[in-house]
């Protein structure tokens, strides 16, 4: 269902909820669509239940998802499909600083960096 | 906040005037999953048999549900489950002859569940427990233990002898008991990962005391480790107060922070031109770095 590794150094509520926010934000979690239930999402991945209602309610705190009476919790409606570009800046901003760190413990430049990314991003993209 | 499962002020035990835990206030709520670690010796079974009963603490009190853990109404007695590390069983008994002595103290004993489990841990319960091999021995155990449907539940190194798959199930097995958010698990385990998995709150025993309890994600969230490689001297990094391990040569420095903040984290990223790395640690990481 979802990637979350507890032997991580990142706690896993914020493993799930970065992935549930980039999944809304990038579109492949659309307004309406059902999370899974609490329990089923805990027992899947053998997690304690409460990680998971702790996360939906800051989500749902947020206006992301929306809770329904008796049904999984959706996918709110929101105005625009997609979270505002800042937004979802601000959420790759933590990968950006690691590509920073690696960069400059292999002193490379940001020209470098930018050339490589964009490199990358032209042949990733079909 | 709902009545605590269990409560305990200023608990303590000696053996033969020495002390082997101290000064322990605990609380336990309804949903809570705690993990209990510690080194070898460090009193985590010393502490579930004080919590249990089993074996009483020397000082200060335990309260199960409002009762004095000794003395308490035959009701809420059955309210609790406790797996020993070493288990109780009767040789001689077939397992299913053994689990019926049990189910029989217990009017809430569900025993189409303790057929299900004992199906998909694939133990054969008309076997006799003498035949059976230690892990065998551990299922039928914590059987005894969820046949009852306990509203506490004290488990002593309750997965030790239990291969990957049944592990796993068991794992499975404590969800659904918590999920009703009505129940409650202390569990002890060297196997850190699986606390990480599932224990929300985290009791961390050094010394004979509480050394750290709190959320497991907090914990999480407050350690870290910091890689700075440089000849300079950088005095913001020095200074940073409760640092557990330092360590220097030349050029490079490692620091394990234990009140780590995101206004910290800030501050440092806003450094230009320090290559800082800081890194976030497993459970087992923290563990280990709380015992140098």
């Amino acid at each position: 269902m979802f990637v979350l590794n507890p032997h991580s150094g990142i706690p896993l509520y914020r493993q799930l909820r970065e992935q549930i926010r980039r999944l809304i934000a990038g579109g492949q979690l659309r307004p309406g669509m059902s999370l899974p239930s609490i329990r089923d999402l805990a027992l899947r991945h053998a997690i304690n239940p409460m990680t998971v209602s702790k996360v939906y309610n800051q989500l749902e705190a947020e206006g992301l998802l929306e809770r329904n009476r008796g049904r999984p919790m959706t996918v709110a409606a929101q105005p625009k499909l997609k979270a505002p570009r800042s937004d979802r800046l601000h959420q790759i901003e933590g990968h950006i600083a690691q590509l920073i760190l690696a960069a400059r413990q292999l002193e490379l430049d940001p020209d470098d960096i930018v050339n490589a990314v964009r490199k990358k991003w032209e042949t990733h993209d079909e | 906040m709902s009545e605590p499962c269990i409560r305990t002020r200023n608990l303590g035990k000696s053996f033969g005037g020495k002390a082997v835990l101290e000064g322990l206030n605990l609380e336990v709520y309804p949903g809570d999953v705690v993990g209990l670690i510690g080194l070898n010796g460090a009193g985590k079974t010393t502490l579930l048999e004080a919590l249990s009963g089993f074996s009483p603490a020397t000082q200060g009190e335990v309260t199960v549900f409002g009762h004095p853990v000794l003395s308490p109404p035959e009701a809420v007695k059955r309210r609790i489950g406790y797996v020993p590390q070493t288990d109780e069983l009767i040789p001689s008994l077939k397992a299913i002859d053994y689990l019926e002595v049990i189910a029989s103290f217990y009017p809430k004993w569900d025993r189409e569940k303790i057929d299900a489990l004992a199906r998909s841990w694939q133990i054969d319960l008309s076997a006799r427990i003498r035949s059976m091999s230690v892990g065998q021995r551990q299922k039928v155990s914590l059987l005894g233990a969820l046949g009852h449907q306990p509203d506490l539940l004290l488990l002593d190194e309750p997965v030790a002898s239990l291969d990957p798959l049944a592990r796993r199930q068991f794992l499975q097995e404590l969800v659904d008991v918590t999920a009703s958010g009505e129940r409650a698990v202390i569990l002890s385990s060297h196997i850190v990962s699986d606390i990480e998995r599932l224990a929300n709150r985290i009791w961390v025993l050094k010394d004979r005391r509480l050394y750290w309890s709190g959320e497991c994600d907090s914990l999480k969230d407050s350690v870290v480790r910091i890689h700075y490689r440089s000849r300079e001297r950088l005095t913001t990094l020095m200074d940073l107060p409760n640092v557990l391990h330092r360590h220097e040569e030349d050029g490079y420095t490692a620091l394990v922070v234990q009140d780590w903040s995101e206004s910290l984290h800030r501050q440092f990223r806003g450094i230009a031109g320090v290559a800082l790395e800081i890194e976030t640690l497993s459970l087992e990481e923290i563990f280990l770095e709380l015992h140098r």
